[in-house]
């Protein structure tokens, strides 16, 4: 399989800190359509390289490239997910994901059958002419996958997606979003600090420690989805990452 | 439905008790009608104010419309000059910085004391009193207008930017609207405002306008006719406050969801 995404010797020092540095020089290959899940507690610099690499933070050194291109900035194929939706309040559902295709060149009319279509993928059909505040949390997040999605990006970036949902919520959307990965193969990138979450999800599990952030424990996961929390192999990975997450100062 | 009615029938209820207290305060001779005039005789008040007008001839109908007019051209061309330049100084920290001072300065100069510099720079004519309509509303709107750029929510602008959108399209599309709700009640607040410097405003060169008409009582010791201006602006103020809250609910409708979510 060939590399979605390329890092190397990436480091981030924030201005007028003399601390150690928020990522220290990180080294990471991800495969196309792999699942990669960063893990770690706040602070510790999963987000700060996450926005590297979706271009809307500079790196100190190093570089990420995107299907070979180095990242010069945001957008270009780079699908991205907040943790609060971040959907514009003023725009209905189908509004929101149609921005997302009309910036990349879509005719509006196109742009609407898309937005239905992907509505329906995140099993929201019907739901086209609610505003956010109308939706419940998890609907957002269903909303906000679909508009990431409508960039038709290579690479799709969550940034602690469900991490503001209730714990029953969390679980149904980590099936959903498994479910729509399965339809749309993309290279993800998530973020979290919900050890099973990760678990649940990833192809690989990278857990990183602060200051300087880095990787300090990779682990892969074969196992096929859907994914039991009771399988031993992740209750055993489950003991071992949260000895590690332990182990920090 | 019941709470509803409930809503309006506490409020109406408290008024209805403090008038009736009033008024039998002034027919048991507690209160002095030179003080205090009754409810009843303010009722007489009005009525003559509506028919025969005070002074003669103008009547309340006439105040009240030529008073509206100067807050509303004076708010109007307050609005339309601090927003635009209130949404520039916003988004342009080093300009914002500029301004700082200026606008913290200039708002704490009360309105009305400007009024002999108006009189010097305008007259006695109607473009000294909407100068200083419009430089109390100016100052709000423009400082609304700051805050508003300032404090739209930066995931939105940090989302649009990862949607390939462009600087012109961010402004345009997620700038303007999420600063529509805090555009919308600096303009509510200007307005407020408005109706507070138009008595003072009109104290000079006119015998037309509700604080002319407030004045001129005084001279005369009409206290029920002051008392009868004072009430005429502030229903004018309560009914114009809620048609624009009204309003706003209807235009951003997201924002009173999100601030019922948050109380």
């Amino acid at each position: 399989m060939a590399a979605a995404i390329e890092i190397g010797g990436l480091a981030k020092n924030f201005v007028n800190d003399a601390g150690p540095p928020v990522l220290g020089a990180v080294d990471l290959t991800i495969a196309e359509n792999e699942f990669v899940v960063l893990l770690g507690r706040s602070g510790c610099g999963k987000t700060t390289l996450l926005n590297i690499v979706a271009g809307l933070e500079q790196p100190s050194a190093g570089i990420v490239r995107v299907d070979g291109a180095p990242v010069t900035g945001p957008g270009a194929g780079k699908g991205m997910v907040f943790q609060q939706g971040a959907l514009f309040p003023w725009l209905t559902a189908r509004r929101n994901i149609e921005f997302a295709a009309v910036n990349r060149g879509v005719a509006s009319e196109a742009a609407g059958k898309l937005a239905d279509e992907l509505l329906a993928l995140v099993g929201l059909a019907g739901s086209e002419h609610k505003f956010p505040f109308e939706l419940s949390g998890g609907m957002q997040q269903r909303v906000a996958i679909a508009r990431a999605l409508a960039l038709d990006p290579k690479i799709l970036l969550m940034d602690e997606p469900f991490g503001a949902l209730d714990e029953i919520t969390r679980n149904e959307m980590q099936d959903e979003l498994l479910r729509v990965w399965a339809q749309r193969r993309k290279t993800v990138v998530f973020v979290t600090h919900s050890i099973w979450e990760g678990l649940i999800l990833a192809d690989r599990v990278l857990v990183m420690a602060p200051r300087p952030g880095r990787f300090v424990l990779e682990r892969r996961i074969d196992l096929p989805r859907p994914r039991r929390r009771s399988d031993p192999t992740l209750v055993a990975l489950y003991d071992e990452i949260w000895t590690c997450l332990r182990g920090e100062p | 439905m019941r709470s509803r009615l409930a809503e309006w029938l506490v409020p109406i209820g408290a008024l209805a008790l403090f008038l009736a207290l009033w008024e039998f305060a002034a027919a048991a001779g507690w209160l002095r009608p030179i003080q205090f005039p009754p409810p009843s005789k303010l009722a007489r008040t009005a009525v003559t104010l509506a028919f025969d007008g005070f002074p003669e001839g103008i009547t309340l109908w006439v105040h009240a419309g030529i008073t509206i007019q100067r807050i509303l051209a004076g708010h109007i061309l307050a609005v339309a000059l601090a927003v635009p330049l209130g949404l520039l100084t916003g988004s342009r920290p080093l300009l914002d910085q500029m301004t700082a001072p200026i606008v913290a300065f200039c708002r704490s100069v009360a309105t009305l004391s400007l009024l002999p510099l108006a009189i010097v720079w305008f007259g006695t004519g109607e473009g000294a009193k909407i100068f200083l309509i419009g430089y109390g509303c100016f100052w709000v709107m423009f400082s609304s207008s700051i805050a508003a750029v300032k404090l739209v929510d930066p995931v939105l602008i940090r989302a649009a930017r990862t949607m390939d959108a462009d600087e012109k399209t961010i402004f345009r599309q997620v700038i303007l609207p999420a600063s529509l709700p805090r555009l919308l009640s600096g303009a509510r607040v200007a307005l407020g405002v408005g109706f507070m410097v138009i008595v003072g405003a009109e104290m000079i060169g006119t015998i037309r306008g509700l604080g002319s008409l407030i004045m001129e009582a005084r001279t005369f010791y009409r206290t029920d006719i002051t008392m009868v201006g004072m009430l005429c602006i502030g229903a004018f103020g309560l009914c114009v406050m809620f048609a624009l809250a009204r309003i706003e609910a209807w235009l951003v409708p997201w924002q009173a969801k999100q601030e019922a979510q948050q109380q």
